[in-house]
């Protein structure tokens, strides 16, 4: 009778928001001002590896270059990195996919923000929000229909910083993670719903990974 | 390189070195097993690579998003799990035949208590249990029968094992017993892999094959190997074994009492026992000296899993003391289910149960679902048509000719009683499984619960339907006369000739509280935002009183019913109304325990129509309770946004009207009641026409009528509350309600103090233009702050705002 859980196994999980401090009071200046630079596969050699050191700080599974190459080469173009002024160097960045999504009918083009990082350095001046804007910009340029991640029920600042762009909670899913915290589903609708299509929309349950 | 083989990598040697310990890439390995040729493909492989561009992806069109996460790195230690540190060993090197000392003896199975606890909790064995050497050890190779089942397998011929090594070996089948139970109990109920439980053994046996009581015999035996040592091990260390050991007998006795299924009394024993043993073991838990070396992570790898070796999950003492003790008080607590009174006690039962903060482990919440469902038959000996024609009964058909168990052996087919009971067979066809869905939903975890009802309600808008018709089809067959009745609460005298329609109007009723209970879980699951309470209060507000509503019209019908069978009662004499409280005709409620528009209605003393008319008190106050408070609550919500005290984050991305859709997706497709429109809610929510002063006065007015209610609602007894079994549990809540009324009446009042003394200070001000930072503070609380995680009352705080 077992019924497997349709979020996923935690470790599949895949949102990352370690925008702990992101929008706590200010912890020292920003070198000026950051550059923010949409992905591209040239950039690969130079910047996936501080991408990846920059997301797997935080994690205790950290993801296998699979899964960085599963975003970047589909969906290069909704990944933006915050760059240092002066090197460079990564500050912070945004990864996400945009697909249609399947148990709709008809499905709606539904964009997802898998994972977000700022290096603890330069959190609480707003680079979350600006990577989180440019990447939402970039979904609703192609259409999108609405914008959804799960965060760790105790990551407060991240929920802030998507609750104050307009995302709702729309469902606790429990013991989400693999530490055995609780996630919420974030919601951001950037069209209606049609009508005729809500009630497969709201038997919906939002599974992001794929079975 | 990794699990699937649809790759080419890119040729990036920062981030595909495999070899990220060495600068030089190590010798290939040497494989060595008989029919494998090993070959040297580095050179080759890495000429390969090398023609695709960086960023290149060679896979195909199955290559998804799971495979990638499920895809690992070899030589990347958080992935692989044969990765080993410089100078690292792949095996514990714990010797498990080593000498233990008593106080060793107590600190591993304390650390095991400790582990089981973890793994109730939802944590897999692999980072538990199966991280003890002397486990592993048992359970490898695996035994096939008891005298296999030992961490020591070749014990000298003759030679009498260590006692300490007996007292362990027994606390470990008596664990390992256990939790084999434990499993197959979770896999046999619903539950969410994963989520509430993970039922994965790595291809351990958990000595399914060794019979229960050889196992209770060991642990006996051990007993008595400490009793006849007790003088050398000293009382109190011999207690502290025997007590562990007790623990054992005792939970597998409930495992062993809990199949049967019958005689509650018995079954709750040996849970009273495991009580007062628990409280032993926690007292004798300084006697243990902790064996820290006897637990590795290292384990897991031997482990049928890909997962890399995780840190083992390390509750405290203090905390497996917690859940033990919540464990056994639920243990005991849910055998009272068994105490059946009636199908509306059941429910309470299961609700109240649930409700539970925390809530009942996994293991509890399906011991219940098996004491529940147990092949198709409710609590060992009732069939589930007792169950829904005695709630049918309660809620909408009292007495009825529908429900008369002689309509089943009519057998000629123009008998109109042969056709009632063939379209109530369809309809107990049809209802049944979303009847008892409901007692199965609220058995999950709480997020479940909410998610599983958004669905539901949707299951039941088609019941609702389904049964409609089979109403008007019924009510042909009795020859039933439409009656005029008041739409009481829309305070509109409109008396219409309606028909009425009592399995519709039962399954509208169950629809109506499962949207309700959707609202509440989102208060209680912290789904809302402090910006959007006003709104979803009004909007529980406007469900209760539907439902408030609807309670009227079937206990109109069912008045009008009794009226009829005792037809010289209902014109001589007016009797004591049965109804709850009454609501004015402005349509707001209010609960003076006035008589209602029907006062003069009689009741049957027939008991199955007493019963009926007491559940109707019950639901309708409850209802309006809800109703108020809901209603007061949104009212002081409305009034803190207009005086910026809770002010909206900016939200450049979204509209209200967007947001409404998210947050009213569950409800859009239901028809009945229809979803107001956005234009509709926002209107209601916000009150435009409502000043400041008035506002805070509808507030007042509502929640000290909730109060009221709450406090009747209190003093019921376990027949009038329908709360047979679980009335500590429900008349908490009450109370809970209580508590939360009386906060939110000091909130509204501290807001109006707070706008007196601004408004003295600035005469000329409009309140809407109080500038009130200054005298107010309000903080919205986390529901496990509040009185009643349903009810999110806001703390206002006067005084000046401190300066940070």
């Amino acid at each position: 009778m077992a019924t497997t859980s349709t979020a996923g196994h935690a470790s599949i999980g895949l949102e990352k928001t370690t925008t702990t401090a992101a929008v706590a009071g200010p912890l020292g200046a920003l070198p000026g001002e950051l550059k923010y630079v949409q992905y591209e596969h040239s950039l690969e050699s130079a910047y996936l590896p501080a991408i990846r050191a920059l997301i797997s700080k935080d994690l205790s599974e950290p993801y296998s270059i699979y899964v960085y190459r599963y975003f970047l080469y589909q969906w290069g173009h909704l990944c933006f990195m915050a760059l240092h002024p002066e090197d460079s160097s990564l500050v912070g960045v945004i990864i996400c996919k945009l697909e249609p999504h399947a148990s709709h009918s008809p499905p709606t083009l539904r964009g997802y923000i898998a994972m977000l990082a700022v290096s603890a350095a330069y959190r609480g001046h707003g680079v979350a929000t600006a990577l989180v804007k440019k990447a939402i910009d970039a979904m609703a340029q192609r259409n999108a229909d609405e914008i959804v991640l799960e965060t760790e029920e105790t990551n407060v600042p991240a929920m802030r910083l998507y609750e104050r762009l307009g995302f709702l909670r729309s469902k606790k899913l429990h013991r989400y993670y693999l530490n055995g915290n609780s996630a919420y589903r974030l919601v951001l609708l950037l069209k209606r719903i049609d009508p005729d299509a809500a009630a497969d929309f709201a038997l919906d349950d939002g599974d992001i990974t794929p079975r | 390189m990794m699990a699937q083989g649809e790759f080419g990598v890119s040729n990036d040697p920062e981030i595909n070195n495999p070899n990220r310990f060495s600068e030089q890439p190590p010798p290939p390995p040497m494989v060595a097993s008989e029919g494998i040729i090993a070959t040297d493909i580095t050179s080759k492989f890495t000429a390969a690579t090398g023609a695709l561009k960086p960023g290149e992806l060679v896979k195909d069109a199955f290559f998804t998003l799971f495979e990638a996460v499920g895809a690992l790195e070899i030589m990347d230690p958080k992935m692989d799990s044969g990765c080993l540190a410089p100078g690292e060993s792949l095996d514990e090197d714990y010797d498990v035949t080593r000498p233990l000392q008593p106080a060793q003896v107590v600190g591993i199975i304390d650390q095991l208590l400790c582990l089981e606890m973890a793994w109730h909790l939802g944590y897999p064995l692999s980072q538990t249990l199966l991280t003890n050497v002397y486990i592993e050890a048992m359970l490898m190779p695996a035994p096939t029968n008891l005298r296999e089942a030992d961490f020591i397998r070749n014990h000298a011929e003759g030679a009498r094992p260590d006692p300490m090594f007996t007292v362990l070996r027994a606390y470990c089948l008596g664990l390992l017993k256990s939790c084999w139970y434990v499993t197959e109990r979770i896999k046999r109920e619903h539950y969410y892999e994963e989520e509430d439980f993970v039922t994965n053994t790595y291809h351990r046996s958990l000595l399914d094959n060794i019979d229960r009581n050889e196992i209770s015999n060991e642990i006996m035996a051990a007993r008595k190997i400490i009793h006849q040592m007790r003088h050398a091990l000293t009382d109190k260390m011999a207690w502290a074994l025997d007590f562990r050991l007790g623990l054992r007998t005792a939970f597998l006795r409930t495992i062993e009492l809990s199949e049967l299924r019958s005689n509650p009394d018995s079954l709750s024993l040996p849970w009273h026992h495991m009580q007062g043993v628990w409280e032993q073991i926690h007292n004798s838990r300084q006697l243990g000296t902790p064996v820290p070396e006897a637990f590795s992570p290292k384990i897991q790898r031997k482990l049928a899993s890909t997962m890399p070796p995780r840190p083992i999950v390390q509750l405290s003492f203090e905390e497996t003391s917690d859940h033990f003790r919540k464990l056994i008080k639920d243990g005991i607590e849910v055998h009272e289910v068994f105490k059946y009174s009636d199908p509306q006690s059941l429910l309470n039962f299961v609700l109240t149960f649930q409700a539970q903060k925390p809530q009942p482990l996994v293991y509890i919440r399906t011991l219940l679902q098996f004491y529940l469902f147990r092949d198709m038959v409710i609590l060992d000996n009732l069939s589930i048509r007792k169950i829904i024609d005695d709630d049918l009964a309660i809620v909408s058909m009292p007495k009825h000719r529908l429900l008369d168990p002689v309509n089943d052996v009519v057998e000629a087919p123009h008998d109109a009683r042969f056709a009632m009971a063939h379209q109530m067979e369809l309809f107990r066809q049809r209802a049944t499984q979303s009847y008892l869905d409901i007692f199965r939903a609220f058995c999950q975890n709480r997020c479940r619960v909410r998610r599983t009802l958004c669905h539901s309600i949707q299951d039941w808008e088609t019941v609702q339907m389904d049964a409609e018709e089979l109403d008007q089809l019924l009510q042909i067959q009795l020859d039933e006369k439409p009656i005029n009745f008041e739409t009481g609460s829309e305070g509109v005298s409109s008396p219409e000739a309606a028909y009425s329609l009592p399995l519709s109007s039962w399954a509208y009723l169950y629809k109506l509280r499962l949207m309700e209970w959707i609202v509440q879980l989102g208060f209680e699951l912290e789904t809302y935002q402090p910006i959007e309470m006003a709104g979803m209060y009004w909007y529980l507000a406007y469900l209760a009183k539907i439902r408030t509503s609807h309670l009227g019209r079937i206990r109109s019908f069912i008045t009008h019913r009794s009226n009829e069978l005792e037809p010289k009662s209902s014109t001589t004499r007016a009797r004591p109304s049965p109804s709850g409280p009454s609501f004015s005709s402005s349509g707001s409620p209010s609960s003076s325990n006035g008589g209602r528009s029907d006062t003069t209605a009689s009741f049957s003393s027939e008991p199955q129509f007493v019963r009926s008319f007491a559940y109707h008190r019950v639901s309708t106050l409850e209802a309006a309770v809800t109703w108020e408070l809901a209603d007061g609550l949104s009212a002081l919500y409305t009034a803190l946004y207009r005086l910026r005290l809770i002010v909206p984050p900016p939200r450049p991305y979204s509209s209200d009207s967007l947001r409404y859709d998210i947050r009213m997706k569950p409800f859009a497709p239901i028809g009945l009641p229809e979803l107001p429109s956005f234009e509709t809610f926002t209107e209601q929510v916000t009150r435009p026409r409502k000043s400041i002063g008035n506002l805070l006065e509808i507030a007042r007015e509502a929640i000290a009528g909730a109060k009221m209610g709450f406090e009747a609602l209190s003093k019921y007894n376990e027949n009038e509350a329908f709360a047979v079994g679980c009335l500590g549990r429900w008349t908490e809540g009450a109370k809970n309600g209580i508590k939360s009324a009386i906060a939110a009446g000091l909130a509204v009042a501290a807001v109006k103090n707070g706008i007196a003394a601004a408004a003295a200070t600035a005469p000329d001000e409009e309140e809407e233009d109080l500038d009130l930072g200054n005298f107010l503070q309000v903080e919205v609380p986390k529901p496990e702050k509040a009185y009643h995680k349903w009810w999110i009352v806001p703390k206002v705080h006067v005084g000046e705002k401190k300066k940070t």
